[in-house]
């Protein structure tokens, strides 16, 4: 007995310290260090930006961040320090930003895997009058204070137009049911606004659930495999929150003997390589785009930001939208992502 | 009445209760939660209870390979990042060099995705039982790299492709029940049947409860945890297979993760102790199905996404109370002092 309780306090100790020495590692390896003071002024070598990145999380985030790094790259005149989040984990974004400032970079790029938890960062970096730029994603509660501006696509603007959409499609309304993304996320309460603004007026509309499936494909199989079966295969229309749940629900529904695209119309945000194949090939019927590829925008507000001139607090990426399997093989050719 | 007071001691008794609770709440929503019908388009048989065997199917391998393992006295935090290492290894074969239609390919695609896995279970097997590390520290450490590993096998994307014969094996049916399930059901027998019928159970038991005494008695330790290890990833690497292959793609962040935790879930609700020695597979039998039909029961009833862990966690921690002796025993004395009170009024 004696013998467990001691093996169990430093097994516990050892997960301490492992776990320390792996963020530590993490940190560390992202953010090479010997990089002398390029924040005091830099008039002299590369403009040095820290990149806190959300990293391997789908297609379309692998589009924009290696936009990003295209786009900031050592013949333009940068040194971009990449940081993706270790499994989508705040905390290790959290430990890279806390580096980057440290270190003393000129600008700090953040795309954040979660919205809340970032305001004593900020405020770090605020004293040590480092630029935050956030990339795609949003902080909540929303401050402007807290960073120089926001370039995004918009949520709210492109889940609007995909409610617009639904809307124009089943005049007569539809049974629907929502795939979301992980809960809490700032992207999933947007997409949900936009969408509500349009289907939240029409009484017609049922909506049967909502369940996360966290931008999976896999879960959003399961999930759909089970609401279609709890409700009589009766639902006409699944808002899926991003390309690849979306794929997975119409694979749940080819397999419950339902065609999708007739039976059940599915409709997706983000625009990637895969669903719009799909969409080409009649199983999606809808997919807005996110837009990933904003790295010139991105150049020019950095250069802004750097020369001490004002940019706005929010800069909309513009996206577009497509509804049909033409204009899907139209746009498939010159897919990036 | 000495058996069934029996019974109700045993630990996965009040599991295989809760998944009747679950069942009959379902069936209290919808009547014909349990119908199983025969699909007109496809053929095959549909119904909820087709859906779990499916969804268990992955959760048992990696229950079982975990059980093992937590019953040396180790434990393998490593499983889920198997799974994404071999999802990861298959779909990009199979992406990369894969015919449509080919059974070669889907096979060469398995021993390759199997060989990496084991290589995992390898590496641990070598760490804990040679060198000596903690296996906490050690799986943890595989768990890290392995998905690591999974990230750099597809350059960090989620790799998807397309293989009629690999995808027939993760989403087919073979009389009208799973293909994944009936793999999984016997791969469990085989390796219950080896370790329950010969003395390798018992060696597993010995080394758990007493390392020092086992060694005394002449029990080969390394080559004992070597098994443990090794099984544990191959059946890991298998569940992986299953995962990715229901859709046909890796998701390199998402396939598998967690799955540790199910596992160990499973066979703590089965009734096996974390601290090692005394084992029970049928308790990992039922924690796994358990697993499997909260997490469908979640999606059936519609609970909000948001009260979903919540839920879960209700359920958990009842079931653990209830198969704590000490709480069954202030129930039956409250029990037994309101009979008592009724009496008195009487």
């Amino acid at each position: 007995m004696h013998s467990t309780t001691r093996i169990t306090k430093w097994s516990t100790a050892f997960a301490a310290g492992a776990l320390a020495l792996g963020l530590a590692a993490c940190s560390g390896g992202t953010t090479p260090a010997g990089d002398d003071g390029a924040g005091d002024g830099g008039a002299e070598g590369p403009i040095t930006i820290g990149f806190v990145a959300v990293g391997p999380e789908g297609a379309w985030r692998a589009a924009n961040e290696q936009n990003v790094q295209d786009t900031f790259t050592a013949e333009a005149g940068f040194d971009l320090k990449y940081a993706p989040a270790t499994n989508l984990d705040q905390k290790s974004q959290i430990d890279a930003f806390t580096s980057f400032v440290d270190e003393g970079v000129d600008v700090i790029l953040l795309s954040a895997t979660e919205g809340s938890g970032w305001e004593a960062s900020l405020k770090r970096a605020q004293e040590a009058e480092i630029p935050v730029i956030l990339v795609d994603r949003g902080i909540e509660p929303d401050d402007p204070s807290l960073y120089v501006t926001r370039l995004a696509p918009d949520n709210v603007e492109v889940a609007t137009a995909v409610g617009q959409w639904a809307s124009d499609t089943f005049p007569d309304g539809a049974k629907y049911f929502t795939l979301e993304g992980p809960t809490g996320v700032g992207v999933v309460n947007e997409r949900n606004e936009g969408f509500d603004s349009v289907i939240g007026k029409r009484s017609d509309f049922v909506k049967v659930g909502a369940q996360t499936a966290n931008w999976s494909t896999e879960e959003a199989k399961s999930v759909i495999e089970t609401v279609l079966k709890a409700n009589n295969n009766d639902i006409q229309y699944i808002f899926a929150q991003n390309d690849e749940m979306g794929l997975g629900a119409v694979q749940a529904i080819e397999e419950a003997g339902l065609v999708p695209g007739v039976d059940v119309k599915v409709s997706t945000i983000d625009g990637t390589k895969n669903a719009m194949q799909a969409l080409a090939d009649g199983k999606l019927s809808f997919v807005a785009e996110y837009n990933p590829l904003f790295g010139d925008t991105l150049l020019e507000v950095v250069n802004t930001v750097l020369a001490g001139g004002s940019v706005d607090s929010q800069i909309i990426v513009p996206s577009t939208t497509f509804d049909s399997p033409e204009a899907a093989k139209a746009a498939l050719p010159d897919r990036k992502y | 009445m000495n058996r069934v007071k029996g019974l109700v001691k045993k630990p996965p008794f009040w599991g295989f209760v809760a998944i009747l609770l679950l069942l009959a709440i379902n069936l209290a929503k919808d009547p014909r939660y349990l119908a199983i019908t025969v699909s007109p388009v496809t053929g095959n048989l549909v119904g909820n209870v087709i859906d779990i065997l499916r969804v268990v199917a992955p959760i048992l391998l990696i229950a079982f390979g975990m059980c093992l393992v937590i019953a040396t006295g180790g434990i393998d935090l490593s499983v889920g990042s198997v799974m994404a290492v071999s999802g990861a290894v298959a779909m990009q074969y199979l992406h990369d060099h894969g015919a449509p239609d080919s059974v070669g390919d889907a096979l060469a695609a398995i021993g390759l995705a199997l060989g990496v896995a084991l290589l995992v279970g390898l590496v641990n097997a070598v760490l804990v039982a040679v060198v000596g590390l903690q296996p906490f520290i050690t799986t943890l450490v595989m768990m890290l790299a392995g998905r690591g590993l999974a990230k750099v096998v597809t350059q960090g994307q989620n790799t998807n492709a397309v293989n009629d014969p690999m995808r027939w094996i993760a989403n087919g049916y073979v009389l009208g029940i799973p293909v994944v399930f009936l793999l999984a059901l016997v791969l469990i027998v085989v390796v219950a049947v080896l370790i329950r019928r010969s003395a390798l159970g018992l060696l597993i038991e010995s080394l758990g409860v007493d390392p020092k005494a086992a060694r005394l008695a002449g029990v080969d330790r390394r080559a004992l945890l070597f098994s443990a290890y090794l099984l544990s990833a191959l059946l890991a690497g298998i569940a992986g297979l299953f995962a990715t292959g229901s859709v046909m793609t890796v998701d390199v962040s998402q396939t598998g993760y967690q799955a540790e935790l199910d596992a160990i879930l499973a066979v703590v609700v089965g009734g096996t102790s974390l601290a090692g020695g005394r084992f029970s597979l049928g308790g990992a039998v039922v924690g796994a199905f358990l697993i499997a039909t909260l997490d469908k029961t979640i999606v059936f009833l519609g609970v909000p996404a948001s009260a979903t862990p919540a839920f879960k966690a209700v359920v958990i921690v009842v079931l653990c109370l209830l198969q704590s002796q000490r709480v069954r025993g202030w129930i039956g004395q409250a029990g037994a002092r309101m009979r008592a009170a009724r009496k008195a009024v009487a």
